[in-house]
């Protein structure tokens, strides 16, 4: 299975997902004037590896938003969505991560946890 | 039913200053700290948005460099005042009218240092292009530096370079500070000669009046141009510097600007068409118990029923309902387009308190002037 990179730009998370080295990561801001536009080839790439054969037992994502706008909340819905419907959903773990203090971003992992039907972990960022 | 409707009275500020600024077309201000990463935003603000595309480039560079003196001056200067007073806030102001570019800035002095600042901008006024030139000269390789960092070169620099005389007015705070006003016009298109009169009483009577304003109600960022992704950007960076202890409510202007900002790109109306996005005014302003979030822009006439019925059912929603009603919208992938996620309203409704107070002022038979504000508590 290929990987998917996406640079992080001033209003767009980084996309990194990495199947050889299991590595799967969305990171920084998400506020783009076109959410769909941008998030087209997240779920692209997620409909052929969530379906396909020889899907890893397990597979971590990694959350480490520290902002993202409703366009692109909804965006995130569809991504998970994608992933709660596929065979492999129970492989899937969604790691959210927020800063303490960030009680909305917890929130906001908390609604994706009660709304869909994927094992979710919380972690609190560590002062760096 | 209309809880959320702003009174008459609140909404006269917001159109009052939304059509003193179309009329002047002024359209930044920002008042607060400057520190040296909030002038560069501002001055990315203005590269990116505040002056216009269309200008030659030379002007651009013009403005440019005048702003950078103007804001240079007001960190050098607020640094070392040592003082409680309430309004001990820097302004700066840049706005458009015409041809002309005019750039203000105000900040606290030491009343000590009145006379020799009238005496350097006196005798800058008095100096004509050749003149300033070799003062610049002398200056830079002879003058006695200040600790402040120069001999009035910042002041020689925004005369040379605005090409126009130096506008200033000192007004009195108390036994011991100042506000200094230093305001600058930069004429373009053959203009060559110096068109401000530094003693036009109009535009001092302004500018104090405006800062008076400002200071009444508190105003942290006025912005009026053009709603894009662009401004946004930009204007959320100067957010991000602002020093708030509390994260939460630094997080929770920078949510409610996103969405209110971005509401204006996707559902705003023209009033006059413009490729550069959507003609609007956002400001900010500031009570003892809260942060205050105004946007202004246009809308059809046809649009405000849908809107008032949509305002007033989100805002007739206890917190639990709003929270239901986002679940409910975030699922719906009915509603998904690249205008309308169908959640901005009931994000900010949920992140903010109270109501979402709005009105909507007919201009004529196809717009009105449509006004929303939230509130972000400080406990």
């Amino acid at each position: 299975m290929e990987a998917l990179h996406i640079e992080a730009s001033e209003d767009t998370p980084k996309i990194y997902f990495e199947p050889d080295v299991e590595i799967y990561l969305l990171e920084g801001k998400s506020l783009p004037e076109n959410a769909i536009d941008f998030y087209q080839p997240v779920f692209d790439w997620a409909q052929v590896f969530f379906h396909a054969k020889d899907v890893p037992s397990t597979i971590v994502i990694n959350f480490k938003l520290d902002y993202f706008n409703t366009a692109s909340s909804k965006q995130i819905a569809k991504l998970l969505r994608i992933i709660e419907t596929s065979p492999s959903n129970e492989n899937v773990t969604i790691k959210w991560y927020y800063d303490e203090e960030d009680t909305d971003m917890l929130k906001a992992g908390n609604r994706y946890n009660k709304l869909m039907n994927i094992q979710f972990e919380f972690i609190v960022n560590k002062e760096s | 039913m209309n809880q959320g409707l702003l009174d008459k009275e609140k909404l006269g500020f917001i159109y009052k200053l939304f059509k003193a600024m179309q009329k002047n077309n002024l359209n930044y201000i920002y008042r607060g700290i400057f520190t040296t990463n909030i002038t560069d935003n501002i001055l990315a603000l203005a590269e990116s948005n505040l002056v216009q595309k269309e200008d030659p480039r030379a002007l651009r560079r013009k403005v440019y460099n005048v702003m950078v003196e103007g804001l240079q001056n007001v960190t050098k200067h607020q640094a070392d005042l040592e003082t409680d007073l309430e309004n001990k806030f820097g302004v700066f102001v840049l706005k458009k009218e015409h041809y002309k570019y005019f750039i203000t800035t105000g900040n606290l002095i030491e009343n000590q240092d009145i006379e020799k600042l009238t005496g350097q901008i006196n005798q800058v006024n008095g100096m004509d292009k050749v003149e300033l030139k070799a003062y610049h000269r002398e200056v830079l390789l002879h003058g006695k530096m200040s600790n402040k960092g120069g001999a009035g070169l910042g002041l020689i620099d925004m005369a040379r370079k605005s090409g126009n005389k130096l506008l200033y007015a000192f007004e009195k705070v108390d036994e011991k500070f100042s506000y200094f006003y230093l305001h600058t016009e930069i004429p373009s298109k053959g203009i060559e000669k110096s068109t401000l009169d530094p003693k036009n009483p109009n535009i001092l009577k302004y500018i104090s009046a405006l800062h008076k304003m400002l200071n009444q109600e508190n105003v942290l960022i006025i912005f009026n141009s053009y709603f894009n992704q662009e401004s946004l950007m930009n204007l959320l960076s100067i957010i991000e510097k602002q020093m708030l202890e509390n994260i939460q409510q630094k997080k929770r202007i920078y949510n409610t600007m996103v969405e209110m900002f971005q509401n204006i790109i996707q559902h705003g109306d023209d009033y006059k068409e413009t490729e550069e996005g959507k003609a609007g005014l956002f400001y900010i302003s500031e009570t003892d118990n809260e942060f205050l979030l105004n946007t202004g822009n246009y809308i059809l006439n046809s649009k405000i029923e849908r809107l008032t019925k949509k305002l007033n059912y989100v805002n007739g929603m206890n917190y639990k309902e709003l929270d239901e009603f986002y679940d409910t919208r975030l699922l719906d992938f009915e509603i998904d387009t690249s205008k309308e996620a169908g959640l901005g309203i009931i994000d900010i409704r949920l992140k903010t308190d109270g109501v979402l107070e709005y009105s909507f002022l007919n201009i004529d038979d196809k717009y009105s002037f449509y006004t929303l504000r939230a509130k972000i508590s400080k406990n």
